[in-house]
């Protein structure tokens, strides 16, 4: 064994971890809001989903993948007081107004033969947006002093990548003639200009694009 | 060959006792029991699901608890399968008493449990080759809970479910085998 | 999609068959003997002992299925129903999600049981009380249903099945009975604490939670199926229930209930059955 007196570099060769990042405390913890504002309304709407679809194997995903969101809401909730957001009701917050609307019209079908709706707005439009936010977030925030906010985005996005597959495949196994393809598209599109308008989960600059301008952030 | 079906109308539940004599008249033609006369009377005052067969030289008596000849997904109608499925266990039942080979069987109310489960098996099984729906795994469950839950007992299980001509002295035999096998 | 949804329109395929309590009642036909004199077996417990034990067995681990997806149902229609905060606190919503997952769970594992025993989904009808009775319009009182009332007959149920499994030697059925039994305990627990929590300073609110409850209960004891008797086929688990945060006392009032609800039901019994003898 070497000699345990002698110096070490304090970052390993390998650790190519950088102290800089996008975001500043005020602007994660904004971020963070609107994710978790977004993942309790996606839990919520799960739930309420369960007992309206007839198709038994989507209506136990739909209970499994409503735990997660409400999980993923519980650590952004955790996640606000280390941001000094002390009250963190103040910050669960939609982005703006499109994304309550987006939310009024993903939870808007409701009739058990709409179960493709149902599952095209949580998994073809809601889900990768998240993904997107996330991966955005994860990629341009400090791996130092956000460490806290990574590892939380890397166990989240592990359910969000699973989740998404799963609801593509239930979608994929409904989907059965032409116009139900259509249907699905339509009401995709439909979902997607809404969000379009919305900016992403966390607003303009949800994946960087049309970003406000950063503010004490070191980049 | 005279069935008989009592009661002629229920009270307590959607039977129709025409219908349940002419599913015991099919039945009794494909088993050959033509030349006995059968006597159906059904408890209509219990949902559960037994039957009691008693066999003389002259009759075959057949009191199944409304249970059993219940279709269970709409509680008191009556079910086509379950009453075809009471009626070819209750004769097969009595067929075996009558033809020989069981003359060493107890009373039904005196078998063991692991001995009716045997003789139910080996009645289902052949229930099976006469193109009548029958849950084999349900026979299996019902099986390995009065054998014992193993690989000794499911291989009993499927040498009974496939046998034509066991009698009474072989199907005892291998029913307590696989109980002490089990133990 | 609405807030509230009535009993009737909880979706199901085509293989599901619904029937009300109401249903059920009607039926003049009872596995319990009306008269202490009758000749039928003097026990009713679900144990390998009955001759009918595996076709009981079967029946009632299909009840437990449909009960899971109405367990299922319920947990998530909390999560949508109550406005966070204002309703229903965020951190018992939380837990309503984890709940909708272990239901999730338990479906899946009723559905891989009900395979081992031999039954078919939608083979039996599917009694629509647990969600009718359970889920009402107010968060306390949905606490007080669902988590204890409904998860508490729960407990009673898997505890029976579990003993089930032991006695017959099934080790598949006792192993999962076993961990669903883990998750209705901590149900039950949850249900417990919130409804103290919410009510902390609202006896009156308490109050009307806990009659609720011993409505439901009632209910759930399905005209005598669950009590000390043995002409139930279902014990009150008392050991599990109190691990659970029921009280003795309460435990006993759910047996008296249970008593109660059997005794109504033989009269009732007596009652149709002299009617249609007539």
């Amino acid at each position: 064994m070497a000699n345990p007196q002698k110096p070490r570099a304090p970052f390993a060769p390998w650790d190519r971890r950088e102290l800089p990042g996008s975001f500043s405390v005020e602007e994660t913890a904004r971020r963070v809001g609107h994710y978790k504002w977004a993942e309790m309304k996606l839990f919520e709407a799960l739930g309420g989903w369960i007992a309206t679809v007839p198709e038994l194997d989507i209506k136990m995903r739909l209970g499994t993948h409503c735990y997660k969101h409400a999980w993923h809401a519980e650590l952004w909730h955790k996640r606000l007081p280390e941001l000094r957001e002390m009250n963190p009701e103040r910050l669960t917050l939609p982005a703006n107004d499109a994304m309550v609307r987006f939310i009024d019209a993903m939870t808007e079908p409701e009739a058990p033969e709409l179960t493709i709706e149902k599952l095209v707005g949580v998994y073809r439009v809601f889900i990768p947006h998240f993904i997107s936010a996330y991966t955005y977030h994860l990629n341009n925030t400090s791996e130092i002093t956000d460490m806290p906010t990574i590892r939380s985005i890397k166990f989240i996005l592990q359910d969000e990548f699973d989740d998404w597959r799963e609801g593509e495949m239930l979608i994929q196994s409904l989907l059965e003639t032409p116009e139900e393809v259509d249907r699905a598209a339509a009401h995709q599109a439909k979902l997607e200009k809404i969000m379009l308008e919305a900016g992403g989960i966390a607003g303009p600059g949800s994946i960087g694009i049309n970003t406000p301008a950063p503010q004490g952030a070191m980049s | 060959m005279a069935i008989t079906v009592t009661p002629e109308t229920f009270s307590f539940v959607s039977f129709d006792s025409a219908y349940i004599a002419r599913i015991a008249n099919l039945v009794a033609e494909q088993l050959g029991l033509t030349d006995i006369d059968i006597e159906i009377a059904v408890d209509e005052t219990s949902p559960l699901t037994r039957i009691d067969v008693e066999v003389t030289d002259s009759l075959i008596s057949i009191r199944p608890l409304s249970g059993a000849l219940e279709d269970t997904r709409r509680p008191r109608q009556q079910s086509e399968l379950a009453t075809t499925l009471a009626m070819a266990r209750s004769m097969l039942r009595a067929r075996d008493r009558l033809r020989g080979g069981f003359e060493n069987a107890p009373l039904d109310t005196e078998l063991s449990l692991p001995q009716a489960a045997a003789w139910d098996t080996y009645i289902l099984g052949r229930i099976t080759r006469m193109s009548i729906e029958v849950k084999k795994q349900a026979a299996l469950y019902n099986f390995r809970n009065r054998h014992g839950f193993n690989d000794a007992s499911d291989h009993v299980f499927e040498k009974i479910w496939n046998a034509e001509t066991f009698t009474w002295d072989e199907l005892s035999a291998l029913s307590a085998n696989t109980l002490t096998l089990s133990a | 999609m609405k807030k509230f949804m009535p009993v009737e329109e909880l979706a199901r395929d085509e293989r599901f068959n619904q029937i009300t309590q109401a249903d059920r009642m009607s039926d003049a036909r009872s596995a319990v003997p009306a008269n202490a004199e009758s000749t039928r077996r003097s026990s009713n417990r679900l144990t390998p002992a009955r001759a009918d034990a595996s076709d009981a067995a079967r029946a009632l681990m299909h009840g437990i299925f449909v009960g899971e997806i109405q367990a299922l149902e319920g947990a998530g229609r909390t999560c949508w129903d109550f406005t966070t905060g204002e309703e229903a606190p965020f951190g018992l919503k939380l837990d309503m999600a984890r709940q909708a997952w272990d239901e999730a769970r338990h479906v899946e594992i009723s559905l891989k049981l009900g395979d081992w025993m031999g039954s078919d989904v939608g083979q039996y009808a599917e009694n629509t009380v647990l969600f009718q009775a359970a889920c009402s319009n107010d968060p306390v009182l949905r606490l007080a249903g669902v988590n204890r009332a409904l998860e508490g007959l729960a407990i009673d149920v898997f505890t029976s099945m579990k003993e089930f499994g032991e006695m017959a030697g099934d080790p598949y059925l006792e192993f999962c009975e076993d961990w669903m039994l883990a998750d209705e305990v901590t149900h039950v627990k949850m249900g417990s604490d919130w409804l103290r929590k919410v009510t902390e300073n609202d006896p009156e609110r308490r109050k009307k939670a806990l009659e609720f409850q011993s409505i439901v209960d009632k209910m759930f004891s399905y005209g005598g199926s669950r009590s000390d008797s043995d002409e139930s086929s279902l014990g009150i688990a008392r050991r599990f229930r109190e691990l659970a945060g029921f009280t003795s006392d309460e435990n006993e009032h759910i047996a008296d209930l249970g008593l109660q609800a059997l005794e109504e039901r033989k009269a009732q019994i007596r009652e149709k059955q002299a009617a249609a003898k007539n």
